[in-house]
């Protein structure tokens, strides 16, 4: 079982866009070496609950705590620098860039010739395949190619290796990491995911694929309407209790 | 060092994929001039002219290779290069100021027109293609309005000699400038924040900008290095033709965009060849000058220029299309239900147009002389 304190927790978080209603009074606890899976139906506020726990929305209302700390985070790069990162379903990669390249953006590593600042890529590239391989246990075909000639499931390698390469990651947030995937490179995922969650990380999966999450999660919190519906351990559960809470269907029994 | 495997040939020619374009029709041009002219086109004086036109568009096209990267396009360098020109100009001659000072002032003030356009596109969220084109205008408006159709001419040597100087035993000022030019843009593109950011953006800009990249800053950025090296054009134009009008620089948009794309640049971006870029300025330079060579009209360079834009833009296109199974031949493709389609409509205004040439021409009473 993962250490009972949470490095994370969300207290009555609203989100209201205008008239509409995102998400109402919605707790999200995550521990570190935990994976914590989302699900709910389209519309029921996942998407808008990691967004704020990654600084991307601020909540209308309800407070965030990161190791007891009350946390304010106006932008992404302040969650960034944090240590809450996300991986996005569309990854987030320009395609045209080298692996080490889309690894290192935004946060390029340098070297200076009198006093003068630039690029360092002979360094990144061997940092890429150093972190590619010792943290998520992959070889690239090549580090040479485009990324968009590797495979969804070395691009997804890249777009994870990204996040993990801080090393003061300590929350990450995957949406939809499968969704694009065949079943070989699913599994490879959820192989990597299980070595971040080893690695001490605590993970907030988000996935309409109940395979994944019954393979891979520790808990799972179950969203309907922008509400928290329940929070149920995997391993004490089953695929039908957690279908009937998405749908809604064990509450009108 | 762990091993990479065996690189497929797509993967080895991909770095050189930006100048075998270029290089094929030079070599077609070389080749077809060989037969055609080769006495007047094959000399050293005439080597000479083709690099001292090339040069002008060198800087230029340097810069609109990061512009086109971003996805950007800058339509407004002509005009910006003839009014840094007259403006130069105008400092030294109506307030005397020194030659060197009015050189740098040239390339500042072009590096302001094109913070003006990036602002223009970035703050006011007009498209850059609309936004530089009405800039382009406004720049060449105030170029007629300083000039008032006056030519400007007779500069200090300094001028001169950045447009047409050479150093003794070696190659013209403007070309090394050029050179030197799409050196430092090499090294910019792939050593510096810029170069790589320029790339990420235009190849994927939402996925900068979720990796906090500042998408708006470094558009900006691309325009005021496009609008300096036009400036700079601007300056070399005056000292190579010793002389400034309101009107010079005209087609200076389309042939540097031309030179970039027929260099492997993609229009749609994320794909950036400095040394296409400088391939195809050295390709446009040469045609022009074949079709000098063999007497074909000034206003060719025009039709000439624009056919290679299309050409390249479907070349690159065709070759970055992976898949090609499916089409079955030339003859499959033309019996598609839309081509058909489309065939039709093309044949119904074909037929219209020879209805009306032939009813214009037996209703025709004779040429009517206009004036």
């Amino acid at each position: 079982m993962p250490a009972a304190t949470p490095i994370i927790s969300m207290r009555g978080i609203s989100k209201r866009f205008g008239g509409v209603t995102a998400l109402q009074e919605v707790d999200l606890d995550v521990c570190p070496g935990e994976v914590l899976a989302i699900v709910g139906d389209n519309g029921a506020g996942k998407s808008t609950l990691i967004k704020i726990l990654t600084g991307v929305y601020q909540p209308t209302e309800g407070a965030i705590e990161m190791d007891g700390q009350a946390l304010s985070m106006n932008s992404h790069s302040e969650a960034i620098e944090l240590g809450i990162d996300a991986v996005y379903q569309t990854l987030a990669l320009a395609d045209h860039l080298d692996p080490a390249a889309n690894m290192f953006l935004g946060s390029e590593l340098t070297k200076s010739f009198l006093g003068f600042r630039y690029l360092d890529n002979g360094r990144m590239r061997v940092e890429a395949e150093r972190v590619l391989l010792e943290r998520l246990g992959v070889r690239l075909r090549s580090m040479d190619v485009p990324t968009e000639s590797l495979s969804g499931g070395q691009r997804q390698a890249v777009a994870i290796a990204r996040a993990v390469y801080h090393s003061d990651l300590r929350v990450l947030v995957m949406d939809e990491p499968t969704a694009a995937l065949g079943p070989q490179e699913t599994a490879r995922t959820l192989k990597l995911i299980e070595v971040l969650r080893e690695e001490g990380l605590a993970i907030v999966l988000i996935s309409h694929s109940l395979d994944d999450v019954f393979a891979i999660s520790d808990r799972i919190q179950v969203m309907r309407r922008g509400r928290r519906v329940d929070v149920v351990h995997t391993r004490q559960t089953s695929r039908q209790e957690v279908l009937g809470l998405i749908v809604g269907a064990a509450e009108a029994a | 060092m762990p091993v990479s495997a065996p690189k497929g040939l797509q993967e080895r020619l991909d770095p050189y994929l930006a100048i075998i374009g270029p290089m094929v029709m030079i070599l077609m041009i070389l080749a077809f001039m060989g037969v055609a002219e080769p006495a007047r086109y094959f000399r050293l004086s005439n080597l000479n002219i083709i690099l001292l036109e090339a040069a002008l568009y060198m800087p230029l096209a340097m810069a609109m290779t990061f512009v086109i990267t971003q996805r950007g396009i800058d339509l407004s360098i002509g005009s910006v290069a003839a009014l840094t020109g007259i403006i130069m100009a105008f400092a030294i001659k109506e307030f005397g100021f020194p030659a060197w000072i009015a050189v740098l002032l040239g390339i500042a003030i072009g590096g302001i027109f094109g913070l003006i356009n990036g602002l223009v596109i970035t703050k006011f969220r007009v498209p850059d293609l609309i936004g530089t084109l009405a800039m382009d205008l406004v720049y060449r408006g105030f170029a007629l309005v300083l000039a008032k159709g006056l030519v400007l001419a007779r500069f200090p040597d300094l001028i001169t000699d950045i447009g047409r100087g050479r150093l003794p035993g070696f190659l013209p000022i403007p070309v090394i400038i050029g050179i030197l030019a799409f050196l430092i843009g090499a090294f910019i593109l792939r050593r510096s924040w810029f170069g790589r950011y320029s790339i990420a953006i235009g190849s994927n800009p939402e996925a900068a900008e979720m990796t906090g990249i500042a998408v708006d800053r470094y558009k900006v950025y691309a325009y005021v290095l496009m609008g300096a090296m036009a400036g700079l054009a601007g300056v070399m134009l005056t000292g190579k033709l010793n002389a400034i009008q309101a009107t010079s620089a005209p087609y200076f948009n389309l042939h540097v965009i031309a030179a970039v794309v027929v260099g492997g640049t993609s229009l749609f971006g994320g794909r950036a060849y400095m040394l296409g870029s400088f391939a195809g300025v050295l390709l446009l330079s040469m045609m022009i000058n074949a079709l000098v060579t063999l007497r074909i009209e000034f206003f060719w360079q025009s039709v000439a220029s624009g056919v290679v834009i299309i050409l390249s833009v479907a070349f690159y296109t065709w070759l970055q299309k992976k898949d090609r199974d499916g089409a079955k031949g030339l003859l499959n493709a033309f019996t598609t239900p839309d081509n058909i389609k489309l065939m039709k409509l093309g044949g119904v205004l074909a037929a219209g147009t020879v209805v009306l040439l032939v009813i214009g021409s037996l209703f025709s009473t004779g040429s009517v002389p206009s004036g």
